[in-house]
């Protein structure tokens, strides 16, 4: 059924853990929805993945309905992911953690494609690319 | 508790790595507003259109994050601060890079929807009244004051409706009601509503045992109801002519176990909160513990169940 969208909210939240707390309540409290009711949902459709941040972008219809679909990791986790680090460095541009290759950066970009609103994939690898500098790991 | 809001300024590029640098600072989430999300071809089976708001300007991405304030709170935000001015010395486009700091209070959000509340019919008789709205019930109508708070349960999401039309349907004068996970308690109290001598209302959430507490006050429901804070049905002692949980399929599983020992012979377990992927899931659980289900509905994409003990040597 066609309905008219008011607003769509991008969030990165954890996984089965969402509450009205911030940053669910002030994000959504303007939209009109039942913040509950995302919670709930969200929840449910998380709880395998327990422990993950998980970035979901909500549709919000006029008669304050939504939908929300949720997408890959944010590109943080998976850089540290592919650097085996659990955190990036307090000091990047001095202490660098760790590194990873071009190749891995081009496949988080390709994996994270549809999510990062790029323009192309070179964009959305320099996107990658950036974010990994800035957490102190090197690319090769 | 207060909370401080932190507004990052700059742009689609810098997105990932700003929203890394709350990560960092130990925040457990953020909003991104990215307006390009607008500039994405929209899939026209799903809306007719979409409003692009006003002046939006295509080239300010802005990420927030929220930080209790508390003692390291001047650390943290000092850490993100550096962090922002360091991002362009690593090839990130870092837009405006403007940091606007906004202390906001633990009441604001909890209560914007309500204006969009509205009663609401659901079932034969039921009707949910939100407490700061006036209805004249209609002959035959059962109304719910409810003030759901920050607790699950208005009657507008389909498993609560789901849950309180079976319960219309199989509830009977002074019955005994046990509602597992009872949020706001508008189960508990429609149950009371419908004629129950006795219900308890169990929840884990201490948000939603005061909030349901004061529901059932506000419905005159005080010698009919009690609300307790519980996990599941441990501690209970007493049995119930129907038992409801309007939870979630992974709860309901495994309280499928717990429910025949609190239900009377012949009595009835109502499920609800259960997504219709792991129906099939809940109804083994069920099955393996002695239940038929003997009624199915759903809304969406929910499905309540309800189920009775089969008789011994069946």
């Amino acid at each position: 059924m066609a309905k008219k969208v008011i607003s769509m909210v991008k969030l990165q939240i954890p996984a089965g853990k969402a509450t009205p707390a911030p940053p669910v309540g002030p994000a959504l409290g303007p939209t009109g929805i039942n913040i509950m009711n995302f919670c709930k949902e969200f929840n449910e459709k998380t709880a395998a993945q327990a422990g993950l941040i998980i970035p979901v972008e909500l549709t919000v219809y006029q008669d304050r309905s939504f939908t929300f679909v949720l997408k890959t990791p944010p590109a943080a986790v998976l850089l540290k992911k592919a650097a085996g680090i659990e955190k990036g460095s307090g000091e990047p541009n001095k202490n660098k953690v760790a590194k990873v290759t071009k190749k891995d950066i081009r496949e988080i970009a390709e994996l994270k494609m549809a999510d990062l609103n790029a323009n192309d994939l070179e964009a959305a690898m320099r996107m990658i690319e950036g974010t990994a500098r800035s957490m102190g790991i090197t690319v090769e | 508790m207060n909370w401080v809001e932190i507004k990052i300024k700059t742009s689609t590029e810098a997105i990932e790595a700003v929203a890394n640098l709350f990560y960092e600072a130990g925040v457990m989430g953020v909003v991104i507003e990215d307006p390009r999300i607008y500039l994405r071809p929209q899939d026209e089976a799903q809306w007719d259109y979409m409003e692009v708001p006003e002046g939006i300007d295509f080239e300010e991405a802005v990420v927030t994050g929220y930080l209790v304030e508390d003692s390291s709170l001047a650390e943290r935000v000092r850490e993100i601060e550096e962090g922002v001015k360091r991002l362009p010395e690593f090839g990130l486009n870092m837009g405006r890079g403007e940091m606007a700091i906004t202390i906001i209070s633990d009441e604001d959000w909890a209560n914007a929807w309500k204006k969009y509340y509205k009663p609401t019919r659901i079932g034969k008789t039921l009707v949910v009244k939100p407490s700061w709205e006036e209805y004249l019930p209609q002959a035959g109508e059962v109304v719910i004051d409810l003030d759901p708070g920050m607790a699950f349960g208005t009657g507008t999401h389909e498993t609560t409706r789901l849950c309180m039309e079976l319960l219309e349907k199989y509830m009977k004068r002074d019955f005994s009601v046990i509602d597992i996970g009872c949020g706001s308690g508008i189960l508990s109290i429609a149950a009371g509503k419908l004629g129950a001598s006795r219900v308890l209302a169990i929840d884990r959430d201490e948000v939603s045992v005061k909030v349901a507490g004061e529901n059932v006050e506000r419905n005159n429901l005080n010698a009919v109801v009690k609300v307790i804070k519980g996990e599941g049905l441990r501690n209970i002692s007493f049995k119930a002519d129907i038992i409801v949980a309007n939870i979630i399929a992974d709860v309901i599983i495994d309280l499928s176990g717990q429910v025949p020992l609190s239900l009377k012979e012949g009595g009835v377990f109502l499920a609800s909160g259960i997504i219709r992927d792991r129906k099939l899931s809940v109804v083994e659980a069920l099955e393996r513990n002695g239940f038929d289900v003997i009624e199915e509905s759903e809304k969406g994409e929910w499905v309540a169940l309800a189920s009775r003990q089969a008789p011994i040597g069946n």
